[in-house]
């Protein structure tokens, strides 16, 4: 199969689009049994759901004609669930019983190891034409026992400082530094086989973004006051709307695989009508279009992204496998943190 | 003879290599394409599950790879070696339209009973089996809280602030485990006539609401209405239902975006509405029970309801779906039955 030529005129620049290939009707099947296996084990087929979901919506986008791939394995997903709940359960019936207040203790030292072992889980598993994405790189070795684990820790905790005590002293002042902080540091440390990610946009771009964002937020609690909550639902939808277009642009665009570049045309108004629609589509139907809302979600949002040269794509070189459990994933997970790489 | 066109990948580059698979002998596979050529025991490749029509892929032992979307292909070559029986049946499962609907049917009844009567029998023993000081810590400073957003001190005569006290303290010495309850009396321009129960064991009661009670037996019905809600821990019960239900709505609709999870979170709210009218009618049942103990009439509790309803101008009927409380007109024909 040849790259070049496929999207585009100008052979020397073209620009390779992504494409989604889903139907809501097989995912729809597929999600219906994932639910129902789920319910009936007791939410331990969550874990091979997951993987299911992520095979699916992987093995449809494409790029220049070939699928990505998720290779998770449901039993270390499994398992990475089931020392989070340990943990948790752990740390609860401390709290409760003795009055230790661990949750802030567990928060700041345990997330920068599942923030890292997340990212790796991920990474490690997404793969392209037989070659792994990469977490971890560019870490400062470190030295001592348990060596290999730790790799990264202080990096991470450092990152982490901003959001616990930063952010909320400065009244939200910060967010959008965290926000390009936290997925250029993700990038910075990430890979496809030996070739690096870069991201070089500024911070005061995600100002701009957010200060915009801020003013619709602001719209949107007016609005919904003076519509007697009618408008609730619309108004928030354009402020998210205007976030993802806006924020996820500046991510997009400042994103560099090597010598490619990503392109993003993700635009408000679209975003508007889609959340809108498929919102709308949720309620009426009381869940049973969740499924046709992720796929349409994820066609427009792969329809966006493009990569620039397209002929650079063949080029790439894989490094050597590491086996990674999963429980960075799933506390990631549960702790709501998405690195959406 | 079954061939499958696929592409082939070292594992080492992105490199895209057209091959062509085909069974060489019962127990081998053959690869054969653009520089490659080898033969490979069927019992060592390992095959990704196959998930809707996505391309499958074949792992080969030395981390080599092959990529098709020919899975019926795929399948018939592969007849032969141990595949996964669970990943076939799922995919079965998956793809015939009658075994889906079946699925549906299960995940709407389970979903269906499990909301309707598993989190709320499910919340009740977890509540009664939790030390009385729970509901106290779910309590705590609560009516410092409301004095602070919309409550003003009481504006009634002292000698009847007595009689209501004096009142209330009769009617929960002969309630079993309510005898350390108080009730509070203020005033209030924002909630009217109302009453409210706080999980640390007291009611408020507005002033409004003793000034629209026509006798104290209606006051009475009120007041057991709140003990009711006490007694039976609702407030405990409430928290637990609804940790549960987003437990539970987090599994179905766990694939979404936060945007769209809003209008998902619409069922889930509904949801939560039917739970705060089964307290209600709980509540309403305890405190019919009390007043028949009492020889007091059933009607107490819905006479002064109506006049609340008419205070506030609201109708009986419409919105029933929506409401918290049950419609007066339901509670009213419930009275006549007790």
């Amino acid at each position: 199969m040849t790259n070049e030529n496929k999207i585009g005129t100008q052979s020397g620049n073209a620009a390779a689009s992504l494409r989604f290939t889903g139907k809501a009707g097989e995912y729809f099947s597929i999600w219906i049994v994932n639910v129902c296996l789920s319910i009936l084990t007791l939410g331990i087929y969550s874990a091979w759901a997951k993987v299911r979901h992520k095979k699916y919506f992987y093995g449809n986008t494409l790029l220049n004609d070939t699928a990505f791939e998720y290779l998770g394995d449901p039993k270390a997903i499994l398992k990475g669930r089931l020392i989070v709940l340990g943990v948790l359960a752990t740390v609860s019936f401390l709290t409760n019983h003795f009055n230790l207040h661990l949750l802030g203790i567990l928060y700041l030292f345990a997330l920068p190891y599942v923030i890292i072992k997340a990212a790796r889980f991920n990474a490690t598993n997404s793969a392209y034409r037989n070659v792994r994405f990469k977490f971890g790189i560019g870490f400062r070795p470190q030295t001592g026992l348990s060596r290999r684990y730790i790799e990264g820790y202080n990096q991470t905790s450092q990152f982490l400082i901003l959001p616990v005590v930063l952010v909320p002293i400065t009244l939200g002042l910060l967010y959008p530094y965290y926000v390009f902080r936290k997925r250029q540091f993700i990038l910075e440390h990430s890979a496809f086989g030996s070739t690096p990610f870069s991201f070089d946009a500024r911070p005061g771009a995600f100002y701009l973004a957010y200060f915009k964002a801020f003013l619709l937020f602001l719209v949107f609690l007016v609005g919904s006051v003076i519509t007697l909550g009618i408008g609730a639902l619309p108004f928030y939808i354009l402020f998210a709307a205007y976030r993802d277009a806006a924020v996820g642009q500046l991510h997009w665009k400042h994103t560099c695989l090597g010598a490619l570049r990503f392109d993003c045309s993700w635009k408000t108004r679209d975003l508007f009508k889609l959340h809108l629609l498929n919102s709308l589509a949720i309620i009426l139907t009381l869940g049973l279009m969740v499924p046709w809302a992720a796929i349409r979600t994820a066609r427009y949002q792969l329809q966006g992204l493009s990569l620039r040269p397209a002929s650079g794509i063949d080029g790439f070189v894989a490094t050597e496998l590491e086996q990674v459990s999963a429980t960075g994933d799933e506390a990631g997970e549960l702790l709501g943190f998405d690195f959406g790489l | 003879m079954t061939t499958v066109d696929a592409r082939f990948y070292d594992g080492k580059s992105t490199q895209q290599r057209k091959v062509t698979i085909y069974s060489e002998s019962p127990h081998h596979l053959r690869v054969v394409g653009e520089g490659v050529d080898f033969s490979c025991a069927l019992s060592e490749v390992r095959p990704s599950s196959r998930v809707g029509n996505t391309p499958r892929h074949l792992y080969f032992a030395d981390g080599s790879q092959c990529e098709t979307e020919d899975n019926d292909a795929v399948d018939e070559i592969l007849s032969g070696a141990h595949t996964a029986t669970f990943d076939r049946l799922l995919h079965r499962w998956e793809s015939r339209l009658g075994y889906v609907l079946i699925a549906l049917v299960i995940t709407a009844a389970s979903l269906w009973a499990g909301v309707t009567y598993g989190i709320p029998a499910l919340a009740k023993q977890v509540a009664f089996g939790l030390p009385a000081a729970t509901d106290r810590i779910i309590g705590q400073d609560a009516l410092e809280g409301l004095d602070q957003a919309f409550l003003e001190p009481t504006r009634l005569p002292p000698k009847r602030q007595t009689e209501l006290k004096a009142l209330f303290s009769h009617m929960v010495t002969d309630i079993p485990g309510a005898t350390d309850y108080r009730i509070e009396l203020r005033s209030s321009k924002m909630i009217g006539a109302n009453a409210l129960a706080l999980p640390s064991g007291i009611v408020v009661v507005t002033d409004a609401l003793v000034e629209l009670a026509s006798n104290d037996d209606e006051l009475i019905a009120v007041l057991a209405h709140e003990i009711g809600h006490l007694r039976q821990r609702h407030s405990l019960r409430q928290m637990l239902q609804n940790s549960a239900m987003v437990l539970v709505f987090v599994a179905v609709t766990g694939d979404i975006s936060s945007v769209m999870s809003l209008g998902a979170a619409l069922p889930a709210m509904l949801v939560q509405f039917k739970y705060s009218r089964d307290f209600e009618k709980e509540a309403d049942d305890f405190a019919f029970d009390y007043l028949k103990r009492h020889d007091i009439p059933a009607g107490s509790l819905t006479a002064i309801l109506v006049r609340i309803d008419k205070k506030t101008g609201a109708s009986g009927n419409s919105l029933d779906f929506l409401s918290t409380h049950p419609a007066t007109q339901e509670r009213v024909d419930r009275s006549r039955g007790q």
